[in-house]
């Protein structure tokens, strides 16, 4: 028998297998992704750049619907060809399918990321290098907290009849919190050093823990009550 | 006493407000070859499922080679292999990546995986499409590479639900040999509403009927006009 961890980096690394063979939903992140920021650096940048304010909550926003199309086909898929039933069988705890799943959802996310983000930087005219390592952290925990969001979602959306409605409608509202959270990092992140005010170190550092707390939240929540959506 | 591959006590699965299987008292012997009959909607599937753990009862008991499947569930799972009416393949991976991926998920030995791929794989014919994308294959080849996969990890327990529909004469032919030849070192449950197939196949049956057992006992006294 295998355990946890293992099958969930071999679940994650054959989803990644797979996507890459037939690049469907990497696709349709890119497109979504590059048209948003298109469509936006038309409409709000003037003088070359947009506000700190205004840029961390775009470059969020289009992440957040950006994800949609990686997250919601995430158990789907799955669920759809049979090959869930596969999993649900296989001899492994029923939360290292869903943390294999996460890691999916981060380096699917990830990878369309390291196009996005300078992309946008540089049509918003703004920079994340400030504070490097706050934007690093920002970004990776985001995403994972983003990736395990969706996934949960998607496994959620799985017995439902209309499932592109039940989707959005567990995604967006549960991921909503950590957004807020992400905007505002990433605002301080831009903003520099130069707009720190006494106290802004705790803040980040407040801000930052209360991101973890709703990452792990979320994933310990989601990994315990997994398998009553693998054996209904 | 000898421990059952599969016992149940008043089993009970409901979909809704529909019973699917209804206080279900039966016993499968370990190893031989064992018959769910019964028309459409007879509750096969759901009690394959319940078996395999892949949907909890809503009443009664079940044991799976001595195990709760409930409460043990990966000691069952790691005893049983499944063959259904999906191929639980990925279409992008290649025969043998499929058949690798699941040995992680088992956790086999790499000599154990290579030695159970080359016999398994000359038996079923299919040694020569191994590096073939999956979505590439006929629906018989993947049937077939299906049929490895639930067999690569020599499941104590195989469940096969409507194995031969869908198949060709040669893999029915040649998965009917083998099960055959495996008839007494490992237990196979086997659900048809082909009868036919079903008598010559199997040593004991159980025929359901809107989910509840109606007979059941060797095959020797089943009754293909009931």
């Amino acid at each position: 028998m295998t355990s946890g961890l293992s099958a969930a980096l071999a679940i994650a690394k054959k989803d990644i297998v797979t996507q890459f063979r037939k690049k469907f939903e990497i696709f349709s992140m890119f497109l979504f992704a590059l048209i948003a920021v298109i469509a936006f650096s038309f409409a709000v940048v003037s003088g070359g750049s947009v506000p700190a304010e205004v840029g961390s909550a775009l470059l969020w926003v289009i992440i957040f619907f950006t994800g949609m199309f990686g997250f919601a086909p995430i158990f789907l898929s799955e669920s759809e060809t049979g090959t869930l039933r596969g999993l649900a069988t296989a001899p492994i705890p029923a939360w290292s399918v869903y943390l294999g799943k996460v890691f999916y959802g981060f380096v699917l996310m990830g990878i369309v990321e390291v196009f996005l983000v300078p992309i946008i930087s540089v049509l918003f005219g703004f920079s994340i290098l400030n504070d490097p390592l706050l934007a690093f952290g920002t970004i990776a925990v985001g995403t994972l907290d983003l990736a395990a969001v969706g996934s949960m979602a998607s496994a959620l959306s799985m017995p439902s009849e209309s499932k592109s409605t039940v989707f959005p409608l567990v995604y967006f509202p549960t991921a909503t919190s950590g957004l807020m959270l992400l905007i505002e990092l990433t605002k301080i992140v831009v903003l520099g050093s130069g707009a720190v005010v006494i106290g802004a170190g705790l803040t980040v550092l407040l801000i930052f823990d209360i991101l973890l707390a709703h990452l792990i939240a979320m994933l310990t929540l989601s990994a315990s009550v997994f398998h009553f959506a693998l054996s209904p | 006493m000898a421990v059952k591959a599969v016992e149940t006590h008043e089993l009970t699965r409901r979909y809704g407000y529909r019973v699917a299987l209804r206080k279900v008292s039966l016993s499968f012997t370990t190893q031989g070859i064992h018959g769910l009959f019964g028309s459409n909607g007879a509750g096969k599937t759901t009690l394959m499922r319940v078996i395999s753990t892949l949907l909890r009862p809503h009443g009664g008991t079940i044991s799976v080679m001595g195990f709760d499947p409930q409460e043990e569930a990966e000691e069952v799972k790691k005893r049983i292999g499944i063959v259904g009416d999906k191929v639980l393949l990925y279409e992008e991976l290649t025969g043998f990546e499929n058949l690798r991926f699941y040995s992680k998920l088992y956790g086999l030995d790499q000599q154990f995986f290579e030695s159970q791929v080359e016999e398994l794989t000359d038996r079923f014919a299919i040694k020569t499409w191994l590096q073939e994308p999956v979505k590439n294959l006929s629906t018989g080849l993947k049937k077939r590479f299906d049929i490895v996969r639930s067999l690569t990890h020599n499941p104590e327990l195989l469940l096969l639900d409507e194995p031969f529909s869908g198949l060709d004469k040669d893999t029915t032919d040649v998965f009917w040999e083998y099960l055959n030849e495996y008839r007494n070192l490992r237990t196979t449950i086997v659900t048809t509403h082909n009868l036919e197939y079903g008598a010559a196949l199997c040593d004991e049956y159980v025929t359901l009927r809107k989910g509840v057992v109606v007979s059941q006992g060797p095959i020797s006294e089943f009754d293909q006009t009931l």
